[in-house]
């Protein structure tokens, strides 16, 4: 090709800072769509770590009714282990009255009156059961209550987070989508500011171009520096969405360590993920960069 | 150097540009392209260059058949072709050395190559000591000696040149001539289309006259000849190809004659 890097450097960035308006507009476009893609990435992965932390957890609890005799208790036990999808051989744990009261206590402790009206004898004692997969969690739960009614004597009832997640999972799922076609939208319309900016840049060396023609410059040594352009255009736009994506991770990171919301605490991604997400917003940045210069040098320069 | 082989081409509006052309340059010749405006000189230049491609029929350079090279093969024939228009096409924003430089630079010469040739050719153009100048402190004749440097700082095969003196007065345009002269005695082809009936007649080289995409005349040592020889017009083509007289290898008394371009023109304009 015959383009010393020297070369295509110093042209590069001679017309950046020629074109710098254009230029600065398609950069903040691509860091804008890049930092909600980003963002939208970041989100899909911590709802995902955050449901599969609750579901691996708790999968299914079944009260039972405060006075349950010893023989119901029996009946469930055999029950539960009979059942393929609880986890073997101590995947349920049983707490006692006692221990199901503190249990409760932690639960209501924002609401004090309720507790005064709770005591061991009166609270319903649970059984906390894993399954070998969350998602069988309505399955194996109708055994146990179904209808909003017992299937087993001395069961008071059964839940399991199917439900509260399947609505979670539905409103960020929408949300995610609502992100992603936004994103999409704006990663064309930088696109599209980068195909501008680089036939500015074009016209604005016509007279150049010319005389590279005429003295038998090669297309590609005419080419490259306008297509680098455009490559550093979308380049710099995705640093500026990493810094955002990463900022937002540590933003989550403080609310959760500050507010101490354990609850959230597979919100924030550990670095192996974070890294893939920032990566591949760099590589977006890099390929919008491209195709955006690279229709505008095939379109607009003639060569 | 140059040979046309029944070349044809016409635009879109099918009015043909050339028609059927037939010639043949050699190493050194110095040919004038005259002929009204319209009449297919420039289409003549441009299908050189390989801006355009003929229709029917192929041009050679240095013996290979410029309409088979592919598209990523035309700036290296571009690189044996020098080139010189009448609006001189310099960059506003470069001083005279770094305009005669970007054409060594744009083709990756070495930079210490590229400052050697530069300094050189600036010499040559006689522009020795304007290279820090930028093309808007310089005259018009010294512009064009800067696009003449620019288009031979490569040492090309062919130096064509459009209508070099368009822009420039007598006296000016006899200095280009001179500079034009001096390159071809370095054996450098050199086609100039032209309308400057003065320097034709004084020059007495090869003349190809075009009229409507035809060669009316194509004749050693001619001269402009429509207006000031009326014997010549509507003369069917006469096909000398060019048999080495008149081509500037002889020693000759050109820089004399050269200096009577303007009295020529002069001449001219009191008819």
């Amino acid at each position: 090709m015959g383009v010393s890097v020297e070369y295509a450097a110093k042209e590069t960035l001679a017309n950046l800072w020629r074109n710098r308006v254009m230029a600065l507009a398609a950069i903040l476009t691509v860091a804008v769509s890049l930092s909600l893609v980003g963002t939208a990435l970041l989100l899909r992965q911590s709802v995902n770590r955050q449901i599969g932390e609750w579901s691996n957890n708790v999968s299914l609890q079944i009260f039972m009714n405060p006075g349950a005799t010893k023989g119901q208790l029996t009946e469930v036990r055999s029950l539960i282990s009979q059942t393929p999808q609880i986890v073997k051989p101590h995947g349920c744990s049983y707490l006692d009255p006692q221990q199901s009261f503190n249990e409760a206590k932690k639960v209501l402790a924002s609401v004090p009156s309720a507790i005064g009206a709770l005591s061991p004898s009166t609270v319903p004692t649970v059984f906390r059961c894993q399954l070998t997969n969350p998602k069988d969690a309505a399955t194996v739960g109708s055994l146990f209550y179904a209808n909003k009614t017992p299937q087993v004597s001395g069961v008071y009832m059964a839940t399991w987070p199917g439900q509260s997640i399947k609505v979670m999972e539905k409103i960020t799922g929408i949300l995610q989508i609502v992100l992603f076609a936004i994103a999409v939208i704006l990663l064309i319309s930088s696109a599209a500011l980068i195909l501008n900016a680089i036939r500015m840049a074009i016209f604005s060396r016509r007279r150049e171009v010319g005389v590279m023609k005429l003295v038998g410059a090669t297309n590609w040594f005419i080419r490259v520096p306008f297509m680098l352009e455009g490559l550093v255009q979308g380049l710099l736009g995705s640093l500026v969405a990493v810094l955002v994506v990463l900022g937002s991770n540590i933003g989550v990171r403080w609310l959760v360590n500050h507010y101490n919301v354990s609850l959230l605490s597979a919100s924030v991604l550990p670095a192996h993920q974070l890294i893939t997400i920032e990566l591949l917003v760099v590589v977006m940045g890099v390929a919008i960069g491209a195709a955006g210069s690279f229709v505008a040098v095939r379109r607009f320069l003639d060569v | 150097m140059i040979r046309f082989e029944n070349v044809t081409k016409s635009y879109k509006n099918n009015v043909p540009a050339l028609v059927d052309i037939s010639m043949e340059f050699l190493r050194g010749e110095f040919v004038f392209l005259v002929g009204p405006s319209g009449s297919g000189k420039t289409t003549f230049l441009r299908l050189l260059l390989r801006e355009e491609t003929p229709d029917t029929g192929r041009i050679l350079v240095a013996g290979r058949d410029i309409g088979a090279l592919s598209e990523s093969k035309v700036p290296y024939l571009r690189r044996n072709l020098g080139c010189v228009f009448q609006d001189f096409r310099l960059l506003p924003n470069k001083t005279v050395a770094e305009n005669v430089a970007f054409a060594l630079e744009v083709i990756g010469r070495p930079r210490s190559v590229v400052r050697t040739q530069v300094s050189q050719v600036l010499d040559l153009v006689g522009l020795g000591k304007k290279g820090d100048r930028r093309p808007d402190e310089l005259s018009g004749g010294e512009q064009q000696r800067v696009a003449i440097a620019r288009a031979f700082v490569n040492r090309p095969l062919v130096l064509l040149a459009d209508e070099p003196t368009g822009n420039l007065d007598p006296a000016t345009s006899q200095g280009i001539m001179k500079l034009l002269d001096r390159i071809n005695r370095t054996g450098t082809t050199v086609v100039m289309a032209t309308h400057d009936v003065g320097i034709v007649d004084t020059m007495r080289r090869r003349v190809i006259e075009l009229e409507h995409g035809h060669v009316v005349r194509d004749q050693a040592r001619g001269v402009y000849g429509v207006s000031t020889d009326t014997s010549t017009r509507g003369v069917p083509a006469i096909s000398v190809v060019a048999n080495g007289h008149g081509n500037g290898f002889e020693p000759s008394e050109d820089e004399d004659r050269i200096d009577q371009i303007a009295p020529a023109r002069a001449r001219r304009g009191q008819r």
